[in-house]
């Protein structure tokens, strides 16, 4: 199954780590968790997805919830992914990584997310 | 086929409809198609294929999509010029052509994309091949993936 688990970096960033496969069994499992985790009023989050098997849209579309909620309190989101991942063919292929931040190494997405 | 060695698998297997059910049918065919001999990129590929189109039948294919088996046939083709792998997924759900529907554009800014309605583009993307077809009161879409063996 998914897995999700989160720390706070200070006072204005919040890590989120999620494992395993976000097709609809996954999502289902990590979706109101994530959802509760971004509508904390920590300013920016980072989501490490360098541990999902396989992104699908049902996953995505919990991404996109989430990048709308940290943005409608004025903080950033950006994403951890592999680059050579199906998690990133899932990212490109439906554009969402032209809409939500995505890179390499964690501390450039932290970076990101503080700027 | 080209000349030289050529070999043709099948195999079938089949889940009830639930989101479980459907995590099974990728995990059997991402095992399936890596023994077989399909690269990673490709099986990757399919398997998220397999993921997508299994939610679909699950979301919108109603009351006779959950009450019958959901069929997956795989077949790997192999021969000395090129692969193929093809999955079918056939189910009882409602009647639903997804080569009918129009691309969806990508959105360009985060207030545009919607969280629902992604699957089709990501089918699309993950296929090099795709086709339709409803037969005796069951959906059959195949998808499939095709490759040069190495020289």
């Amino acid at each position: 199954m998914s897995t999700i688990s989160h720390d706070d970096i200070g006072q204005d960033l919040r890590r989120i780590v999620i494992s395993g496969t976000l097709d609809t069994a996954g999502a289902n499992s990590v979706a109101s968790r994530l959802s509760e985790l971004a509508a904390d009023p920590k300013k920016s989050v980072v989501i490490d997805l360098t541990g999902i098997r396989f992104l699908a849209s049902i996953g995505i579309g919990a991404l996109i919830s989430c990048a709308k909620t940290v943005k409608a309190r004025g903080g950033k989101l950006a994403l951890v992914v592999d680059h050579a991942s199906t998690v990133m063919m899932s990212l490109e292929a439906t554009g969402v990584d032209q809409l939500i931040p995505v890179f390499k190494s964690a501390s450039d997405a932290e970076r990101a997310a503080l700027a | 086929m080209g000349n030289g060695f050529s070999a043709s698998l099948a195999e079938e297997f089949a889940i009830g409809a639930t989101a479980v059910e459907a995590r099974r049918a990728s995990d059997w065919l991402e095992a399936a198609l890596l023994q077989r001999g399909v690269p990673q990129a490709q099986a990757a590929r399919l398997t998220l294929c397999a993921l997508e189109v299994l939610a679909n039948v699950l979301a919108h294919g109603g009351k006779a999509a959950h009450e019958a088996p959901i069929g997956l046939l795989l077949e790997v083709i192999l021969d000395t010029h090129h692969g193929e792998a093809r999955v079918t997924v056939s189910d009882a759900g409602r009647a639903f052509d997804p080569l009918t529907v129009p691309e969806r554009a990508k959105p360009k800014t985060l207030d545009e994309a919607s969280p629902g309605g992604m699957g089709l583009a990501l089918i699309r993307r993950c296929a090099d091949l795709l086709h339709y077809r409803h037969e005796a009161g069951r959906n059959h879409l195949v998808f499939g993936a095709r490759w040069s063996p190495p020289r």
